[in-house]
Order: structure tokens, then C-alpha cells, then sequence
């Protein structure tokens, strides 16, 4: 092992900038100068001039203004401590840590609830792609209240903890009060009799005191039930009730009043003081993996012009067909159903018409036919929507296609599939009906240029030549299609083929090779 | 300390240069993060390949999202979790790691977020691969044209940063089945 010390090189300075951020055009790279650049508090306007939007301010004494969703009371010049209140609760948001990063995973916490911190004391690691990073604080305080745990996914800008920063030095019994940070809905309170109620000194969330304010509830009066003698959303209802319940009649009208009012808030609130009840908060659900996926893939289906065409297979042909392949089902690891029946005419009648079996490329207009019939399945798991593809159907016997879609199905259950399932789809079918419905308008899988939903199959009376009622197993089918690639013709005429080829699958003999 | 005092004077920081050879990469992580958080001066450390193949995650990497487990666990492939970001990487004797780890004021220009570091890395090993096969920094991958050859991660701490790459001189194409696709891949290669 060979230790050794190397001057640092002076760099040249280089006027090319080779660095392909394609998300990121609107940030200026600093320029690569080799002058010392000032690093301890730089003037505000200097710094800005310097950097665009993504400096790492936490780490600095200067705030970040391009955070919208900072609501309160977070300094916005670089003399923090000049600017800070004398005592209030700071909410410390996660700080812009590279442009072009919107989120970032918390990793873990270096203090808890209650602990003392110094200014530029490290308070967690975060990662964003590629780095962890330590967030230092700004303030000198104590930690009021941590709003993530490990593992969460925390969005640039929202609130990491919150801070008791200054000397709280509000007279009341317990030791560490948090000082009412009034929300801004709360000014306009047309009771003024009722502002007296929200004097700091009772500790309690700015929820809390709106709520005992609607109802004109003292706090104080409150029995707290909550750590430190904090009164709690449900000791405010309690204390409602009982009041209600000794005061009668005027207690109700105030209610009305009141009920009115929340209504038009919360719209969670009970219709009398006596039947109040403890209603369940709102959930908030991250959305991840497939349904993330989906948001980002159907806003963008959404923007093609789509049309949508609909037809009606006669199942009792495939009906027949199913039964027999199961009657004659040696392997009992198999189990035969429709779809590779459809899946396999499905092919057929690609064959015929490429242009279904297609992508489109819009800068170029190009429609590229595809070799591979890779069909996709759409499958609704617990974890979401996916939607795998069998890959090369038009290769695949009815067999080989049930097994693999079987495989694919388990894959799915268990959240396994991997990326190369899900990706190189050319069309997809989606069988909606095998849990219920007519048909759907299904939205394309994109680059796909067509899709078809499959509604159940159900028996429905139809009339014979001569005039009689017989039952037929019908399926509605809507394909939807782009119609920058595809027209109605094409559609139908393909359609018309498939149909055939399921309404008649010994058709299907006369192709096989 | 003399060099120390005649490179400040100079104005520009000092870096110690650590060459290792074949040094085992765990052994290698546990050096560079005691460095990161123990030490106050800046080191380069460039390993010319790690003793045995191992499979390298990142921070927050989990197993059965990015390896193939039966395959790792059949041959017995040692799995080490790093304490940077990042991705997975299968490294082996072909593997040449360089990690640079600097205070954060001693670098000209560099403020510790993970975009500035590579922006002055990607121009640090441009002087490397200069004139070499479209050598770039691609978002967050060292390429030539698209074609991935080194991964990077980063820690950034209140003082001080960590840098570090392993760039794939040469690989073994049956040690990558041990790795799954990953869910993400960066837009120049969608």
C-alpha cells in the first residue's frame, strides 16, 4: 500500500460543459473556475446570482425561497437568527438537494422527540439517487415532533420535523409548551368573545384549538388526556358532549351554527352534540410501484385521440373448445381457460392486419409493424395494475400460451415480475369481464396502438332464422385504438377476422404450420 | 506538515493518494467510511480490483428487488451493503474502484450536493478519458456514448463528502445474472 501526497492539480479551466441533463435545463451549473468561491454566509442576492434554484441550504444559513409549500413561519433571508421569532415551533423542510431531484428516501434519524439540538447539528440521513445525505440543522432548539419514519419518501419541500426554537418563555406549568402557531383560517373567527379561548399557554395542535373554538370551549375547561397535558382532538369532543348533554337547548343552537360552519371545513363532524361521534381522520396513501406507474402512463394515454369499437363474439364455439381441451387435460398442474384460445386468434388475425400490432413514433411519423406478437395481459394484482406480456404468440401453440400465461399470473400475485415481462408489450388485452362488466373503453397501453377489452361472457337470448328464442353465450368486446395510426376500417375488418377465428377455431387449423 | 503548510500557502487543499491492489472491497468500504467521518484531510484511493467477486449495494438496496437470490445464494456470492447511495454492482478483479473523499470547502467550486460533486468529477476523469470512446457523465453514469462502464454514489455529511466509482475495466457476463434489472433506468437509456 502506497500513501502519498500530490499537491492538488490546478484544473484548467474548460469552457466545454459535456453533460446531458435533459430534465434539468432550466439550472446553471456553476461555472468550473478554479477561484476560491466563497463559502461561509455569502450574501443572499450574491448567492442567488451564482446558483439558480438548488443549492443545499439546510446545510447554510440561507433559506431556499423556490419552496411553495413551506407554510409557516421558516426564515427567508440568511440572517436566520436575526429573523427568527423570540419563541415558535419551525417547521424544517427537506431542503432542494440537486436539481431535478423531487424526492428523496429517509433514511434514518440522529435524534428523537424532546432532544436538544445544536445549530448545524446533523439531524438525519436522507438519500436522493445516487447520494446520502446529512441534513444539518438551522436552529438551535429542540425537537418538537418528527413527521417520518425510516423508509418514508419524503417530497422536496415537505416538512421533516418541527423545531421549538428561542426561549419558550410562556408561564404555564409544563416544562415544554408548544406555543399556538395559528393557522391562517383561524383569524377570521367572526366570535371574538372565543379568541380569548386560544391564549397560549394550554398546549394543544392548531386543529385542536379551531375545533374548541367552533364549539366555544375554553381550553382550559378541557380535562387533557394527551402526553404532557395536551388536550387531544377527542378530549375537545368529549368535554362537547358533556357540555351539550348539562347546558340543553342553547348549547344546541350554537351547535347549528357550528355544524354549519364545520361542515363547509371539515365535513366530518356529527349532526348533534349528542350523537358525536369519533370519526376516522383522513388517510393519505403514497402511491408506489404499479400505481405510481399508472399515473404517469395513463396521463399520457389519456392525450392520444383514441376511438373506440365494439363488437359481439358468439363464445359457443370457444365455449366447446374449452371444455374439450379440459376433459382432456392429463396434467393437473394445468388449468384451461379462454383467453389463450383468444390470445392465440388473436395473433392469427394480427397477421392479417400488422398495422394492429404496431407503435407509433411521433417525432418521425413512423408506424414501426412489429415482428414479435408480445400480447399483454392486463392483471389486477393486490399491488396494483400490471399488465405482462407473452412474448412471440405468434410461435406459441394454445398450450405453450397457457402455461406461460399461468406462470405470468403467479409471477404477478406475487409481486415478482420482473422488468422484461412488463416491457416490449405490442398490444394488450384486457379481460375485465373476468370480474365483471359489459365492456369497457379501455385506454391504450402506450407505444401500443391498440387495445382490447373483453367483457364477460354471458347468456343472453338471441332469435334463431326461424323466428325462435335460443341462449347465447355472448362476449362484448371494445377495442380502443389510436387514431393517428388506426381507422374505423382497419379496426372493423381486423375485428371481423378475429371474431371469425374464435366464433370458428377449427379456422384456425388452416393457418397452423 | 510542511508540504501541509506550503500547499496552503499555495491555496490550494492536499490530497493523500492511497494506491491498493487487489484489496478486498469490504475492507476497502470500511476504510473509506472510517475515513469519511474520522479524518479532516482529503484522500484519493484507487484499488486495482477487489480479491473475489462480490455484489455491492447501495444504501437503501434490497435484496429480492435486485438480485437474482437463488443464483447468489447457490454460489455463494458475498452480498455487502454500502453506506452510500446508489445502485448494485457485481465487482470483481476487473473492477477498478476510485473514491475521492474531500472537505467540503477544499474543493474550488464544489458545494457538497450530490450534482455539484459530479459536475466536477465528470470534468476530472474527462482529463482521464480524454479523446477515449464519447467518454460522459450521463445524468448520474460515467458512459462512453450510452453505454454504462462505471456507477457512482456518493455521502455527503455536514462537513465533508465521499465520491466514489466502480468503473467495469472488464466483467464477467455470467457474474451480471446475478443481478435483476433494476425498476428505474435513466432516461438516456429508455
Amino acid at each position: 500500500m502506497m500513501i502519498s501526497r500530490r499537491i492538488w492539480q490546478k484544473r484548467p479551466p474548460t469552457s466545454s460543459w459535456i453533460f446531458l441533463r435533459p430534465y434539468t435545463s432550466q439550472i446553471s451549473v456553476p461555472s468550473p473556475s478554479p477561484s476560491r468561491f466563497p463559502v461561509q454566509t455569502p450574501s443572499l442576492i450574491g448567492f442567488l446570482s451564482s446558483y439558480a434554484a438548488s443549492s443545499f441550504r439546510s446545510v447554510y444559513k440561507i433559506s431556499s425561497l423556490e419552496m411553495p409549500s413551506m407554510v409557516s413561519r421558516c426564515c427567508y433571508s440568511n440572517h436566520a437568527l436575526a429573523d427568527l421569532p423570540a419563541s415558535g415551533i419551525v417547521d424544517v423542510p427537506l431542503a432542494q438537494t440537486g436539481e431535478g431531484i423531487a424526492e428523496c428516501e429517509l433514511l434514518k434519524w440522529f435524534v428523537k422527540e424532546g432532544d436538544e439540538i445544536e445549530e448545524f447539528q446533523p439531524l438525519c440521513a436522507v438519500q436522493s439517487d445516487k447520494a446520502t445525505i446529512e441534513i444539518t440543522s438551522r436552529y438551535k432548539g429542540k425537537v418538537a415532533q418528527l413527521l417520518h419514519a425510516p423508509g418514508n419518501i419524503v417530497k422536496v419541500g415537505e416538512t421533516l420535523l418541527k423545531l421549538v426554537v428561542g426561549d419558550s418563555a410562556v408561564p404555564t406549568p409544563s416544562s415544554d409548551v408548544l406555543e399556538s402557531v395559528k393557522p391562517p383560517g383561524s383569524e377570521n373567527s367572526p366570535d371574538s368573545k372565543l379568541n380569548k379561548d386560544t391564549v397560549g399557554g394550554v398546549l394543544a395542535t392548531p386543529t385542536v384549538r379551531n375545533l374548541a373554538k367552533l364549539y366555544g370551549i375554553n381550553l382550559y375547561d378541557v380535562d387533557a388526556t394527551g402526553k404532557d397535558g395536551r388536550v387531544l382532538k377527542e378530549d375537545v369532543l368529549k368535554y362537547a358532549v358533556q357540555k351539550g348533554a348539562a347546558d340543553g337547548p342553547s348549547t344546541a343552537s350554537v351547535s347549528a351554527d357550528c355544524r354549519e360552519q364545520l361542515l363547509g371545513e371539515e365535513e366530518t363532524y356529527p349532526q348533534t352534540f349528542a350523537e358525536v361521534k369519533w370519526y376516522p381522520d383522513d388517510k393519505t396513501v403514497p402511491l408506489r410501484g404499479f400505481q405510481r406507474t399508472m399515473v404517469k402512463t395513463m396521463s399520457m394515454a389519456a392525450k392520444i385521440p383514441h376511438f373506440h369499437y365494439v363488437e359481439e363474439i358468439n363464445c359457443d364455439a370457444l365455449v366447446k373448445l374449452k371444455a374439450s381441451f379440459q376433459n382432456n387435460n392429463s396434467d393437473p398442474n394445468i388449468k384451461h381457460t379462454f383467453l389463450p384460445s383468444l390470445i392465440k386468434s388473436l395473433s392469427m388475425a394480427m397477421s392479417k392486419y400488422p398495422f394492429m400490432n404496431s407503435c407509433f413514433n411521433e417525432e418521425s411519423l413512423e408506424v414501426i409493424l412489429k415482428g414479435s406478437h408480445n400480447i399483454g395481459i392486463a392483471m389486477a394484482t393486490q399491488h396494483g395494475l400490471a399488465v405482462p406480456n407473452i412474448k412471440n404468440v405468434q410461435s406459441l401453440s394454445i398450450l405453450e400460451i397457457t402455461k406461460e400465461l399461468s406462470r405470468l399470473q403467479q409471477l404477478a400475485k406475487d409481486n415478482e415480475l420482473n422488468p422484461a415481462d412488463n416491457s416490449g408489450g405490442t398490444i394488450t388485452l384486457s379481460n375485465i369481464g373476468a370480474i365483471g362488466g359489459k365492456f369497457g373503453a379501455p385506454l391504450l397501453n402506450l407505444p401500443e396502438v391498440a387495445i382490447i377489452a373483453m367483457g364477460r361472457i354471458e347468456k343472453v337470448p338471441r332469435l334463431s332464422d326461424d323466428g325462435n328464442v335460443y341462449p347465447s353465450p355472448i362476449m362484448t368486446v371494445n377495442i380502443g385504438a389510436d387514431h393517428r395510426v388506426l381507422d374505423g376500417a382497419t379496426v372493423a375488418k381486423f375485428c371481423n377476422e378475429w371474431k371469425q377465428l374464435i366464433e370458428n377455431p377449427e379456422l384456425l387449423l388452416l393457418q397452423m404450420r | 506538515m510542511m508540504i501541509q503548510q506550503q500547499g496552503k500557502k499555495v491555496g490550494l487543499p492536499l490530497m493523500n493518494l492511497v494506491r491498493l491492489n487487489r484489496t478486498p472491497i469490504l475492507k476497502q468500504l470500511h476504510l473509506e467510511e472510517k475515513l469519511l467521518r474520522k479524518s479532516s484531510t482529503n484522500w484519493c484511493i484507487i484499488n486495482d480490483g477487489t480479491d473475489t467477486p462480490a455484489i455491492v449495494m447501495g444504501i437503501s438496496g434490497k435484496p429480492s428487488e435486485l438480485l437474482e437470490i437463488g443464483s447468489v445464494l447457490r454460489d455463494q456470492v458475498p452480498v455487502i451493503k454500502r453506506f452510500t447511495g446508489g445502485g448494485t454492482v457485481v465487482v470483481d478483479k476487473g473492477t477498478v474502484f476510485v473514491t475521492l473523499i474531500c472537505n467540503k470547502d477544499d474543493v474550488p467550486g464544489v458545494q457538497p450536493y450530490p450534482r455539484s460533486i459530479m459536475s466536477w468529477s465528470g470534468l476530472l476523469y474527462n482529463q482521464v478519458f480524454k479523446g477515449i470512446a464519447d467518454f460522459q457523465l450521463r445524468e448520474n453514469d460515467y458512459v462512453f456514448g450510452n453505454r454504462k462502464f462505471g456507477g457512482n454514489a456518493q455521502s455527503i455529511t455536514k462537513n465533508r463528502w465521499i465520491h466514489h466509482t466502480s468503473f467495469l475495466w472488464d466483467y464477467a457476463e455470467g457474474n451480471m445474472a446475478f443481478l435483476k434489472q433494476p425498476a428505474r433506468a435513466p432516461e438516456y437509456r429508455m
